[in-house]
């Protein structure tokens, strides 16, 4: 593309200058105050046809705007030889006997400056989706390599095995799960690390880096992670040696020890564990709000706090039980909430169960903040922020008093979950909306709740010995499934069917914060 | 027929003050923001980016002007647009408007 301009332009700034185009552009292309829009308002009409048109243009050389779909601009030019016209929509410069759009530097920056005064007036953040534009160094770079590899839907890099290194599974599940998390992947391979520890070789965050160039590399062979194995080994003790490993476990301390890595890299004040900026806590944690209500006077007390998984209960249950226990930096897991004894056969079922009002009995009484005394109550469980990526824990491993045993009950999961019920916006609903329009339309396009699946983890053997794999997807809607080195097809009815031990959803759409 | 003619009339006059509403509170820019994010987020742009390339490719840089490029591209990029980018757009215009008490 040529920045700059064309003959015809390059003649009429010798003229008269960049003035005119920059009154059209702040008076009626990016409007900085509400003055100048009531004023774009009331005036971007086609002076031929008096119809406020799409693709409306104003003339360059005099006050006049027309329409371009029906030729009124292009009647004025030729009829006044004024040759050149902005486009009152984006603000590009028409040349009419080029018969093209033309770009000029000089222009392009007063018109970016000034859309930025136009955005910041009506509080619209700076455009985050700029085009990319490579600097200097990039341009450098990119004339080094000059191979370039374009994703196709057949195309199957970022599928990697991994090597068991005895007993590994456990770990390779969750890094193929971690691999195959869309934002996750994103942060990575746009090389959003900085790492700030000076120990690359002892960064985690940093192995996950180099995890995902190996896994992006385009090798098919599988990759041998022994050097995430030994991270994971010095920075969790509690896992290392050649032991069977719970995966959840691992999870959590993977996400642990991530989050704890990549401390310092955001600049932000983290004293304030709630406050964390890092990538971890921006995708996995959600805020999970605990109403307590006590029954003597109906006083609610409320906490919310920061998870990072929803670990569901599947067994009948004791009628009455709870174990938070949080008090650690980083968000907590293992919440759990068993009221009812019935075995929960989907995922929605164990939401509702998660979610349902529990009658704290006469065993657990809490003292209440309004009235003073100690008094049984309710509890229920909700979520107040979503995470953008959700992780669910069937708890198939029950360690009970005196037994353990591995539930192998069947329950289904949805590919796409509506998490809106299980709000606590959907707590006490009567509030909120009072159009009834606005309300309808808002039912059935709750969109902003809804998930995707993309991995699920699967366990097959008993609770002392087995083995893991992870089915993942691929691309919009394709499945594999991950078994150690050996990846394979599945069918999306084949990883619907499976067991799942942990279900991992991404949500369909992400709001900017 | 008359009363199709006056309906017609009625109908661009409350288009067109719609769209002074809009742009007079700024809420039009912020509706356009909202649907480029939209459309970036389902692939739309890249879609239709690509598309332009191909035509651009297959007729060749000097033989093809923005007018033929526009008209090419206009009715796969409005059939592309999925179902719910069109609906969201919609349920926030039928929000402003009905916070609109003048309209």
């Amino acid at each position: 593309m040529n920045h700059h301009g064309c003959q015809h332009l390059n003649e009429f700034k010798a003229a008269k200058g960049t003035e005119p185009f920059r009154i059209i552009h702040t008076c009626f292309i990016a409007c900085a105050s509400a003055d100048a829009r009531r004023l774009k308002a009331a005036h971007c009409r086609c002076h031929t046809c008096n119809q406020p048109a799409f693709r409306l243009h104003a003339c360059l050389h005099c006050v006049y705007f027309g329409c371009y779909l029906d030729k009124h601009i292009q009647e004025h030019a030729r009829s006044t030889n004024h040759n050149l016209a902005v486009d009152l929509h984006y603000g590009a410069v028409y040349c009419f006997p080029c018969g093209d759009y033309v770009y000029d530097s000089e222009l392009e920056d007063m018109a970016r400056s000034q859309w930025g005064k136009a955005s910041s007036s009506l509080g619209i953040k700076e455009r985050i989706f700029a085009p990319w534009e490579p600097n200097d160094t990039e341009t450098e770079l990119l004339r080094k390599n000059p191979k370039r590899r374009k994703v196709e839907v057949a195309s199957t890099v970022g599928l990697r095995g991994l090597m068991n290194l005895g007993n590994t599974c456990f770990m390779n599940c969750i890094v193929q799960a971690l691999i195959h998390t869309p934002v996750l992947r994103d942060y990575f391979l746009s090389d959003q690390h900085d790492c700030q520890t000076g120990v690359v070789k002892k960064c985690l965050v940093c192995e996950m880096t180099r995890l995902f160039q190996e896994f992006y590399s385009g090798v098919r062979t599988p990759h041998i992670p022994y050097r995430l194995l030994h991270l994971v080994w010095t920075n969790a003790r509690h896992l290392a040696g050649y032991e069977q490993q719970d995966a959840h476990e691992f999870l959590i301390a993977a996400l642990d020890v991530l989050h704890r890595h990549c401390k310092g890299s955001n600049g932000l004040n983290y004293s304030n564990p709630h406050h964390c900026n890092c990538i971890i806590d921006q995708i996995f944690t959600g805020g999970l709000q605990s109403d307590v209500t006590c029954q003597k006077c109906n006083n609610v007390s409320t906490t919310i706090d920061p998870i990072w998984d929803i670990s569901l209960d599947l067994g009948p249950g004791p009628p009455c039980g709870n174990n938070n226990n949080s008090s650690n930096s980083s968000p907590g897991s293992g919440y759990s909430n068993s009221p009812g004894n019935y075995e929960p056969t989907s995922l929605i079922e164990c939401l509702k169960r998660f979610t349902k009002p529990e009658h704290l009995g006469s065993s657990a009484k809490i003292k209440c903040s309004n009235c003073h005394s100690y008094q049984e109550s309710t509890k229920q469980l909700t979520m107040k922020k979503l995470p953008i990526v959700a992780c669910f824990h069937l708890k198939r491993f029950e360690h009970s008093t005196g037994y353990h045993k591995k539930i192998s009950t069947f329950v289904s999961f949805p590919e796409q979950l509506d998490m809106t019920p299980f709000m606590s916006s959907s707590r006490n609903n009567n509030n909120g909306y009072c159009n009834q329009i606005v309300q309808e339309s808002a039912k059935s396009l709750s969109c902003d709740n809804k998930y995707s699946l993309f991995a699920v983890v699967n366990h097959s053997g008993t609770i002392e010995t087995g083995h893991y794999t992870c089915y993942i997807r691929q691309h919009k809607d394709q499945w594999f499934k991950c078994d150690d080195h050996m990846i394979t097809n599945a069918s999306q009815q084949e990883v619907l069917n499976s067991e799942g031990y942990l279900l991992f959803y991404h949500k369909q759409i992400l709001e900017y914060g | 027929m008359a009363d199709l003619q006056d309906r017609k009339m009625k109908d661009a006059a409350m288009r067109a003050k719609i769209n002074q509403k809009l742009v007079e509170t700024g809420e039009r820019e912020r509706l356009m923001e909202l649907l480029r994010t939209r459309l970036i987020e389902c692939g739309w742009r890249d879609q239709l980016k690509q598309h332009c390339k191909d035509i651009v490719k297959q007729k060749g840089l000097e033989h093809i002007t923005v007018d033929d490029l526009v008209a090419e591209i206009t009715p796969k990029g409005r059939a592309l647009v999925p179902d719910n980018v069109k609906k969201e757009l919609l349920q926030r215009i039928r929000t402003f408007l009905s916070k609109q008490s003048s309209v």
